[in-house]
């Protein structure tokens, strides 16, 4: 049993404050209601309401008073409504300022349009000096959050809704630059790529169906991050597919593509069209073409997928 | 008002030495540092750049309060919000001695960090404004900073009238009253003007006291050329105040120079260095 990420956040955050006194919990009313960081230390913790511009630009206020702010909204509202003040505040100014934005993706299902974000990477990729992460599971979310209270460092945080996957093993303090999930993987293959929660989970799909491909997983996204992820992969294979739960403009497979020029690389994405209908998340992933027929779709130059698994729609290139 | 002497020495001075006319025991010692100011920022007026010239003289005199009451106390910490009027924000750390380097020959020219807009790079800037409304939830983050440190520390940010147009402002004094940040100052340049014209005919903000008192912050009116007033306004601790601080301060555009003096011509201007000489002799 493990915790969806953004369960995963409060109950790491509230740990971590028990021995660190200048960390605050910052929440605009998508989060307040039974945050354990609330019961435990409620003189650090600040509920400012539906103002997610005014809480980010207000924890840079509070970083360069000596405190080490967590905010948190949904995606949406912090990486595209807020967005100038990351840009100020965390980019420019460099306050280290960590921003925990679950909803990601389409993983509001139902919500609707305005509680998707298939647009975050591409914005806060852009914003120079922030570290940012799309942690898959709980413990990786909880290294993740470990990492940005110990460095102090700017981080933009990306998660579900309440999907709890199990995250990939590794060795050492934080998430390496590339996990690599590669155990009977043959070489001279095309390489799985992923990134995020639905991006790892469809590539572990396929890897059960298929061992011999080998995986990638990336946790870290930013620039810095991901030119050392390419000189790695770079190292090891010449053919990837890159799966991720965000629209092709701005994304990790794009960065890549700019990365490993001469090698080949192909995006299985979320593509460009609107979300406009209910259901699960899943159900939304499947309207917009990102499922794991979608993978073995974009695998069939390559690969020969299992005669039970019906190719999908989604792959964009 | 004391009458002091000029204080010799003072930043700026040398750069824009006063006439000779001027009298030399009329002015407080921040009245004399907000006309060195003034001198400098017509001097920016000046380069190739040109400079917000209404806008800066408009907030000349509350950051020339404002800096003095934080330029010691490292506890407290001045934002200009307007960050157009950087120029003004420049020349008033300069002379209040917090920034060593004299902007002037500087300004807007490639190599330097004195943008018509300030970033943080500038020694005494505090966040880097210019889109407007982001000065005033930085202030009230730092506020509150000093009220979780039980220190006695303000957070003052400078706005410009135009400025409470964006969204943000009411958003921020909206949770600055909610989680009743005492220490936070939020000051007002209503100098009238915007960008396009006059704040009165673009996007009129009638009631702004009691706008503010709606809020849940305390509220004064005051001139906001009275730069001993201003600084008075900045002394008191307000650790144990549960309400936020409004100040509305009434200013002219361009203030000080009367050829340019509430004309909203006066927001962007660029002269020529005869032109700055002439008024660098009539500026008050």
């Amino acid at each position: 049993m493990t915790l969806p990420g953004r369960t995963a956040y409060r109950d790491e955050l509230t740990s971590l404050a028990a021995d660190n006194p200048r960390i605050l919990c910052l929440e605009a009313d998508l989060g307040g209601r039974g945050h354990p960081f609330a019961a435990a230390y409620p003189d650090r913790f600040f509920n400012v309401g539906i103002a997610e511009g005014t809480m980010i630009d207000m924890a840079a206020g509070l970083a360069e008073g000596g405190y080490q702010p967590f905010v948190s909204t949904f995606a949406p509202f912090a990486a595209l409504r807020a967005a100038e003040s990351l840009k100020l505040a965390l980019g420019y100014l460099g306050a280290g300022v960590t921003v925990v934005a679950p909803y990601a993706g389409v993983s509001g299902g139902w919500f609707g349009t305005t509680h998707h974000c298939l647009e975050d990477f591409a914005v806060l990729r852009a914003v120079p000096g922030v570290t940012v992460a799309a942690p898959h599971g709980e413990e990786e979310m909880r290294a993740v959050i470990r990492r940005a209270a110990r460095t102090g460092e700017p981080h933009y945080i990306r998660t579900g809704r309440n999907a709890a996957p199990v995250s990939l093993p590794w060795e050492g303090t934080d998430p390496p630059v590339v996990n690599w999930d590669d155990a009977g993987a043959g070489a001279g293959r095309i390489c799985l790529v992923s990134v995020g929660e639905v991006g790892t989970e469809l590539c572990l799909a396929v890897r059960r169906a298929r061992p011999d491909l080998p995986h990638a997983h990336l946790c870290f996204v930013d620039q810095p991050h991901l030119e050392r992820a390419a000189a790695e992969l770079a190292e090891r294979f010449d053919r990837f597919i890159v799966v991720e739960e965000h629209r092709p403009a701005g994304s990790v497979g794009s960065a890549l593509a700019l990365l490993l020029p001469g090698r080949e690389v192909r995006s299985v994405n979320a593509g460009d069209r609107w979300p406009v209908h209910g259901g699960s998340h899943e159900q939304v992933l499947d309207e917009l073409g990102l499922n794991e027929g979608a993978l073995w779709k974009a695998l069939t130059s390559y690969e020969v997928p299992p005669g039970a698994t019906s190719a999908g729609e989604g792959e964009q290139t | 008002m004391t009458a002091v002497t000029i204080e010799a020495g003072l930043p700026g001075l040398a750069l824009a030495p006063f006439p000779a006319t001027t009298p030399a025991t009329v002015a407080s010692p921040l009245r004399q540092r907000a006309l060195a100011a003034r001198r400098m920022v017509i001097d920016m007026a000046a380069t190739p750049t040109g400079c917000h010239l209404g806008g800066s003289l408009s907030v000349m005199d509350i950051l020339i309060a404002a800096l003095d009451r934080t330029a010691t106390d490292p506890d407290s910490e001045v934002v200009l919000s307007k960050g157009h009027a950087a120029a003004g924000l420049y020349a008033a750390l300069y002379v209040t001695g917090i920034l060593e380097e004299d902007p002037v020959p500087h300004y807007g020219g490639a190599t330097h960090h004195f943008t018509g807009h300030p970033g943080p790079s500038v020694e005494g800037v505090r966040f880097p404004t210019g889109s407007l409304g982001h000065g005033a939830p930085y202030a009230l983050g730092w506020a509150l900073s000093r009220r979780l440190a039980g220190t006695p520390g303000l957070g003052i940010a400078v706005l410009g009238d135009g400025e409470l147009q964006e969204g943000l402002v009411w958003e921020t004094c909206q949770v600055a009253a909610a989680q009743r940040v005492g220490n936070l100052i939020v000051v007002v340049d209503r100098n009238g003007g915007q960008n396009d014209g006059l704040v009165a005919d673009i996007s009129p903000e009638p009631r702004l006291a009691e706008r503010f008192d709606a809020f849940g912050f305390e509220v004064r009116q005051v001139d906001g050329h009275d730069v001993d007033a201003l600084r008075d306004l900045f002394e008191p601790d307000r650790s144990d105040r549960e309400r936020p601080l409004a100040v509305i301060a009434d200013t002219v555009k361009g203030k000080g120079l009367r050829p340019v003096e509430g004309k909203a011509a006066s927001h962007y201007v660029t002269i020529d260095a005869r032109r700055a000489a002439a008024w660098k002799e009539i500026v008050r």
